[in-house]
């Protein structure tokens, strides 16, 4: 049984990524009506919105700690959300603003939080190779953090991901690669990307404990995710788990979906994982009126971190120019020693 | 320089992959962090040397050998770098990167960036380049203009021992990412005998060299050549057979390519208003079109004539007769020079 | 007896063990004819059937006369330098 706080926090979490992803596409498509421009309205850029995905980030993510290291992909809102990237930072940064968590030079694809550890990856399955190099930087250090590396089912064919399962397993580093399995590469269904339906199987050539989730049941995903960071933080090795989710709108803003099915979307739409969390609310004795407010605070604190970006300036067209480095181009010095060399005066530099 | 006792000057000599693993030695000992990993690094000591004899101070968990899987630990060393430590992983050979790409540039030369500098990469990736023993078209390329088009990483290119150790020190404790290009040909590995040149005295002490900042090799009046890496001596050797034609030409040694120390460049051509320049790269949208385009740009009126010397756009044939035609050897540059005038 | 001892480095000192092949080539010379070394400092590499060795001071010294140059090849036994001995 999962305590009835934990499923109190999963539910914020998850009330809030999912209002968050309706409230940005609204946003999104402000000017870009009815014509569909990319390049008009408040929002820059692509967005893959992650409505449907929220079971598996608050699953995952309630047994992280601000020390552990995530890595998401091109659609990283949810995971952010409920690894606890902070809100308005992260929203000025998709809407592309000076005060944006990387000062408008990410975007939504390339969310980066050093306060908790959060980072992305636009490319599939390259945030997998990073997030080993973290474990891989606990064991070093011997500190029992960990590292989970979220990944679409997407990307169960690429070679950065099934590279990091065997680096991760062979080193025996503390990391769990969590598949978020959405039914959907773009407009390639699964059973045409993969004959392998459970993309977890994939543990077993590297020798690794491999569990899919089949619904989008945050509890589930918990008590999975529980063992898995458990182990990993146990200094006992990687973790493959495979999370059932569903994709509610389209691969990004602007997908026609016209490759999908209806009864598909419907039948997305009708697997609310929001509402399958909610009864477990009731039954855990939590009265409707308490899960109203847990769920108009999510709003409100959405509406106020959109209304705080919005109002944030745009950045000065000369900034483009600054963080390529941190540090000075010419290293840690700018000057050069002089010694006297045998033979060759020229050798040491002559400044 | 200034004139010291000539007992004073240091007369112990090291090849160009000794003067490396020195440095590489002195920053393990003096930060726990610092790691270096790759494909027989450790118990092999590295194919080319890179590593020779680091196994044996400080062991597997610092020397680490990987798997084949250039984009697993590469990337694992932007994720350790990210954290905090200084990772020094290796691409054996430069012409690998195509399985390993996207963690260099998308990642370990994108994250500093992308991240608005919240977050940074302080790693090193060493990789060998360079032909000249008959490795063909997949072992044999030096790429320079690949990593220094690309933004978000520094690239280093040393030619001498002495070098190799300043720049390997400054790369190691660089908080952003550093490429680190050693030539084989260069390294004096046993088996692969350097030319004259890159074997040099090396000071024990620690000592760093500034990125940005182009040395002159041989000073002239004539012609600025203008090269790195192997090429530097070649352009040198060209240089001593010049002179007994009375053609004095100035060898500049670019050191690193990115920065780029153009003033250096400016000052040498203001001086000969000729301009030479060699790499062991390919020809087109490459090194060489860079600097000259540099150089056409800020100073144009010094600028009376102009001649590059680079692979031809083909990849590096396999024969020895075939790759010694596309790889520019010193009769090349003097041809060079002289069809410029002087 | 004059104040310093000459002491020559022979070849058969460090050959590697496992090694069946009696012929070796200087690849590396480290120092320099006249040069004052320390104990320990590595003079020169040599190679034998591909395995490189390091050729080390066995006391400090002056490096009087190299007698097998960088590219030269010996037999084992061979006298590789002469060090005049403190």
């Amino acid at each position: 049984m999962v305590q009835a706080s934990k499923l109190q926090t999963m539910f914020t979490d998850m009330v809030t990524a999912r209002y968050y992803e309706e409230r940005l596409q609204e946003e999104y498509l402000e000017g870009k009506q009815p014509a569909f421009d990319i390049s008009a309205g408040p929002i820059p850029g692509e967005l893959h919105l992650a409505a449907g995905h929220e079971a598996s980030a608050t699953g995952v993510c309630q047994h992280l700690r601000d020390d552990d290291t995530v890595t998401a992909p091109h659609r990283p809102h949810h995971i952010a959300i409920a690894k606890g990237v902070d809100l308005n930072r992260m929203t000025a940064e998709i809407f592309g603003r000076e005060t944006g968590l990387s000062k408008g030079k990410g975007g939504h694809m390339h969310l980066f939080d050093p306060e908790v550890n959060f980072a992305c990856s636009g490319i599939i399955a390259e945030g997998c190779p990073p997030a080993v190099g973290a474990g891989l930087a606990a064991k070093k250090r011997n500190e029992d953090s960990v590292a989970v590396a979220f990944i679409g089912e997407g990307a169960v064919s690429q070679g950065a991901f099934l590279e990091s399962l065997n680096l991760a397993s062979v080193q025996d580093l503390p990391v769990v690669f969590v598949i978020e399995d959405n039914d959907w590469a773009i407009s390639m269904p699964k059973d045409r990307v993969t004959d392998v339906a459970d993309a977890s199987q994939r543990a077993g050539g590297f020798d690794m404990p491999g569990e899919r989730v089949d619904s989008d049941d945050a509890t589930a995903v918990y008590d999975a995710a529980k063992e898995a960071v458990g182990r990993a933080r146990d200094g006992n090795g990687p973790t493959l788990l495979e999370v059932q989710v569903h994709r509610r709108m389209g691969h990004f803003m602007g997908d026609p979906e016209s490759y999908r099915p209806e009864e598909d979307s419907a039948a997305a739409k009708n697997r609310d994982s929001i509402e399958r969390l909610a009864s477990e609310l009731r039954a855990a004795g939590i009265e409707d009126e308490e899960i109203d407010e847990l769920r108009e605070n999510a709003h409100d604190r959405v509406d106020s971190a959109i209304e705080w970006a919005k109002d944030q300036p745009q950045p000065d067209p000369e900034d483009a120019y600054g963080d390529v480095f941190v540090g000075p181009e010419s290293g840690v010095t700018t000057t050069e020693t002089t010694h006297e060399l045998a033979g060759d005066t020229r050798a040491g530099g002559d400044d | 320089m200034a004139q010291q006792d000539s007992a004073q000057a240091i007369d112990r000599e090291l090849t160009m992959s000794r003067a490396m693993v020195e440095a590489i030695a002195d920053e393990m000992r003096a930060d726990e962090e610092v790691f270096y990993m790759g494909e027989d690094v450790a118990d092999y000591g590295g194919i080319f040397d890179s590593t020779q004899g680091l196994l044996e101070e400080f062991g597997h968990d610092r020397i680490m050998d990987v798997p084949i899987s250039e984009t697993a630990y590469i990337g694992a060393a932007v994720g350790a770098a990210q954290a905090g430590m200084r990772p020094i992983a290796e691409l054996m050979f430069v012409d690998f990167f195509g399985v390993g790409m996207d963690q260099i540039y998308n990642q370990m030369a994108k994250n500093t960036y992308m991240s608005g500098a919240s977050v940074n990469v302080p790693m090193v990736l060493t990789t060998a380049v360079g032909g000249t023993y008959n490795d063909a078209a997949q072992h044999s390329q030096t790429l320079y203009g690949t990593f220094a088009h690309l933004p978000g990483m520094k690239v280093v290119v040393p030619s001498t021992a002495y070098d190799a150790k300043g720049l390997m020190h400054n790369a190691i404790r660089d908080d952003d990412p550093v490429v680190y290009m050693f030539h084989k040909r260069l390294m004096g590995i046993g088996w692969m005998p350097a030319p004259d040149g890159p074997k040099t005295p090396v000071p024990e002490e620690e000592y760093t060299i500034p990125f940005g900042s182009a040395d002159v090799k041989r000073e002239g009046e004539d012609v600025t050549v203008v090269t790195l890496g192997l090429h530097v001596h070649r352009a040198i050797e060209a240089a001593e057979d010049l002179a007994e034609d009375g053609i004095d030409a100035e060898v500049v040694d670019l050191r690193t390519l990115v920065p780029l120390d153009t003033e250096t460049i400016l000052e040498s051509v203001a001086k000969t208003g000729r301009l030479v320049v060699v790499d062991e790269d390919y020809r087109s949208y490459g090194v060489t079109s860079e600097i000259v385009a540099r150089v056409a740009e800020e100073d144009l009126a010094s600028l009376e004539a102009v001649s590059r010397l680079a692979v031809p756009d083909v990849p590096i044939p396999y024969a020895r007769p075939l790759e010694n035609e596309v790889i520019p050897a010193t009769e090349d540059i003097k041809d060079a020079v002289r069809s410029i005038g002087s | 007896m004059s104040g310093t001892d000459r002491l020559e480095i022979n070849t058969a000192d460090v050959w590697p063990e496992d090694a069946d092949e009696d012929e070796g080539v200087v690849t590396n010379w480290f120092t320099s004819e006249g040069s004052q070394v320390e104990e320990g400092d590595t003079l020169c590499e040599i190679q034998v059937e591909k395995v490189s060795v390091d050729v080390s001071a066995p006391a400090a010294g002056t490096l009087s006369e190299i007698v097998r140059d960088e590219d030269d090849e010996f037999e084992r036994g061979d006298i590789l330098a002469v060090l005049e001995v403190a």
